[in-house]
């Protein structure tokens, strides 16, 4: 049997603000940060968008960084994510513990490779920027801000990466191969993945309707989230309570489209009842779903079909958290992770907004209540990416 | 400690700068006096319609006919995970698409939505996945020099714990002009004396049983990240410890020494150090430098291990001449003091 996981602390950056009890603020007073384009300089701000709405130079200011170091959006999110997360778990310098840092990422420093494109070509003004192109580079920036880390890797699943690197925290402990992992994505908006989002025709051109017969895609996001996994024997070593534990997880393949899902969700549905087998449970002990519900046709109905093959006619609560984040694409696990935790922590379910219309297709409709019907003990969160590499987390209370 | 499983790689094959899904470079490796070299491909109207060929990329076309090519190796036992490895992902799609809006702005007309639907890292595994039809475990690692050895630490840890039992491991990287043309900017390509800026296609397929085709055993990998002399020290000691492998049965390493001065001096300045005794292999002279060369390292050493020679051209040290008999090779990789690995391999029933 595979060791449980214990959660030992949390970060994050997303539209609902900086933390984690900004997030849970927004949450609770259903206060979206979907909202008209502010930070990406693009002509298509007919899209809204859920930005971090802070600058880089103010982000780098709270952190100390000189505003004249090159660095990236999407590096420095995860730092601000990251610090929070160390911070929640009390861990801080040099520990004599092996700490690991694995994140996910798709778009690294696309950001200024896009700024500086024509430069990178005709000469040697932005050579900086080339080298922070890769995904690794974006991680390293995070883990050498820190200096602790003596594991650093980049997983680069598309939008389940930093599920996939949450999951494979869970593994390399249960393994020996790390005391303690930090575990997430980091992901900034840029106009590379808005336009080719819109070239496939998927954004909402209004704020996202997820698991509603009126959807009309999706709405991109960005942020940074984080966790911190360590086992039990750690735990003690440090003195420190959990969270929450990962009791479960599991990454399948849709292997159907490369940006279609299949229409009975096959993947989905084996990620969902593979992480349930891990954790030992059955689908009735899941209090709640914190869905991939990205807001697209298809997602949506591919997703809540593998949701009823597993659960019937007694579905737990299903909402999608991207109504209020936007999809934040390869940090999308690490957002809703901590999203999933603090509903375990504050007992609610973080509601689904601009809910109106059941889609005719599915038994069940997306959660609008916040009062849960029994105490939540399971939640399970889905990220599906591009190819479908699917993943489902379990998060259990304590 | 619980029994854990024994790893077998049973297959693989590479498209490089070496003559395509062959063995031949043990032989007759082919020498190239240019910075830049890409890969020889085989002819692709063998293994895809006309179409195919022409909607995917080269590093999708060569993912898929070396996965093809390795999968057969498992008979009929399920696949049971695709893990792939590779620093740049599908640069030359990525490229098409971020020249456009560089160059023309965002218009919608001009933007291709395949080359954003080719460009994302993970394209790679999921377009294996599903050509070989597998729902099993998929995932991609992008962390620059060790995104191989990350990736195969990863089936490394699921098939020791018997999560899985086959995995198919990839490490992926093509180089466009354009893209050499950058990275010659930082110093990392472009600047090596004998040495070249490579492409890479390697699949492998690992077991926890042992076939007819075995090529070797894979005993162990470490990764870390920035360790000083005294954690690259513990780091050996902890591999060599968990694959129960004492030092001195250990008679050859790999390195991955490419010609780049700046990089060759680290290795220059670790070996002695580290590997006194031991007689140095070097891989990169014949597949050159890219992320995920060292993908190239693991294969080249298989071969060996399964041949049970060593050729001349590996060694290092060019006075050696061909080595018999070959026990364990143990793989070094370093990229600017930062990415550390190391991987041992031994031969089949040693």
């Amino acid at each position: 049997m595979l060791k449980k996981v214990a959660i030992t602390g949390v970060g994050i950056a997303s539209a609902l603000g900086v933390g984690r009890e900004a997030t849970l603020t927004a949450l609770r007073e259903r206060r979206t940060g979907i909202a008209p384009m502010r930070y990406l300089n693009t002509l298509h701000t007919e899209f809204p968008v859920g930005e971090v709405k802070l600058s880089n130079e103010e982000m780098m200011r709270a952190l100390g960084i000189p505003e004249s170091q090159a660095t990236t959006r999407t590096s420095i999110m995860g730092m601000v994510a990251v610090r929070e997360a160390l911070e929640h778990a009390q861990i801080q310098g040099k520990s004599g513990l092996r700490v690991a840092l694995i994140s996910g990422t798709t778009v690294g420093g696309m950001d200024k490779s896009e700024q500086y494109y024509l430069d990178f070509l005709e000469n040697d003004t932005k050579n900086a920027y080339i080298a922070m192109h890769n995904c690794g580079a974006c991680t390293e920036m995070i883990a050498d801000y820190f200096g602790i880390f003596s594991t650093v890797q980049t997983i680069s699943t598309a939008c389940s990466s930093s599920a996939n690197a949450i999951m494979l925290g869970a593994m390399l402990i249960a393994d020996g191969r790390a005391d303690v992992v930090v575990s997430g994505g980091s992901e900034c908006l840029t106009k590379f993945h808005l336009n080719g989002f819109n070239t496939l025709m998927i954004l909402d051109r209004e704020q996202c309707k997820p698991f509603d017969a009126r959807r009309a895609g999706l709405n991109l996001g960005e942020g940074a989230a984080y966790v911190v996994l360590e086992a039990e024997e750690t735990l003690r070593r440090r003195s420190v309570k959990p969270l929450c534990l990962l009791s479960g997880y599991a990454n399948t393949c849709d292997a159907y489209h490369q940006t279609t899902s299949s229409p009975d969700g096959e993947g989905a549905y084996l990620s969902m009842a593979k992480a349930l087998n891990v954790a030992q449970l059955a689908p009735k002990d899941v209090s709640y779903i914190n869905a991939h519900g990205t807001g697209t046709e298809n997602n949506d109905l591919s997703e809540g079909r593998a949701i009823q093959r597993i659960f019937g006619e007694e579905a737990p609560p299903v909402s999608s958290t991207k109504s209020f984040t936007g999809h934040t694409t390869s940090a999308a696990g690490g957002v809703e992770a901590v999203i999933s935790i603090l509903a375990l922590q504050h007992n609610f379910i973080p509601v689904n907004l601009n809910f109106a219309s059941p889609m005719p297709e599915l038994e069940f409709t997306p959660a609008i209540d916040e009062t849960p019907r029994t105490p939540l003990r399971h939640v399970l969160s889905n990220s599906f990416g591009f190819g479908g590499n699917e993943t489902s987390l379990i998060f259990s209370s304590l | 400690m619980s029994k854990v499983n024994d790893i077998y790689i049973l297959a693989a094959k590479q498209i490089s700068v070496q003559p395509p899904l062959t063995d031949e470079w043990m032989d007759a490796p082919v020498s190239y006096g240019k910075p830049y070299v890409r890969s020889i491909d085989p002819d692709y109207k063998l293994y895809f319609e006309p179409n195919a060929a022409r909607r995917l990329g080269k590093i999708l076309k060569r993912a898929l006919v070396t996965s093809r090519q390795v999968t057969a190796a498992i008979g009929d036992a399920k696949l049971d995970a695709i893990v792939t490895a590779t620093g740049l992902g599908c640069i030359e799609n990525t490229e098409l698409f971020l020249d456009t809006l560089a160059r023309k702005g965002e218009m919608e007309a001009m933007l291709k939505p395949t080359h954003f639907m080719h460009s994302t890292h993970n394209t790679i595994g999921s377009l294996i996945a599903i050509d070989v039809r597998c729902h099993g475990y998929n995932s991609t690692y992008a962390h620059k020099a060790t995104s191989f050895e990350c990736a195969l630490t990863d089936v490394f840890v699921q098939l020791e714990s018997n999560r899985i039992q086959t995995a198919l491991v990839g490490a992926h990287d093509e180089m466009t002009p354009t893209h050499f043309t950058m990275l010659k900017r930082t110093g990392y390509l472009g600047h090596a004396v004998n040495g070249f800026s490579g492409e890479v296609a390697l699949s492998m397929m690992l077991a926890t049983t042992p076939k007819e085709s075995t090529l070797c055993r894979l005993r162990g990998v470490e990764v870390e990240y920035c360790p000083n002399d005294e954690a690259l020290r513990q780091m050996l000691n902890r591999l060599l410890q968990r694959a129960q492998c004492s030092w001195e049965e250990i008679d050859n390493v790999m390195v991955g020494v490419s010609g780049q001065q700046a990089n060759d001096q680290i290795y220059a300045g670790i070996c002695p150090a580290l590997f006194p005794g031991k007689k140095l292999l070097r891989y990169k002279h014949l597949f050159g430098e890219s992320y995920t060369a060292s993908g190239l390292g693991i294969y080249a050493a298989a071969v060996c291990l399964s041949q049970q020679r060593i050729p001349a051209h590996l060694f290092v040290d060019r006075e050696s001449g061909e080595q018999r008999g070959v026990k364990h090779i143990l793989l070094y990789n370093q990229l600017e003091g930062k990415n550390h690995s190391f991987i041992l391999l031994s031969a089949c029933g040693k």
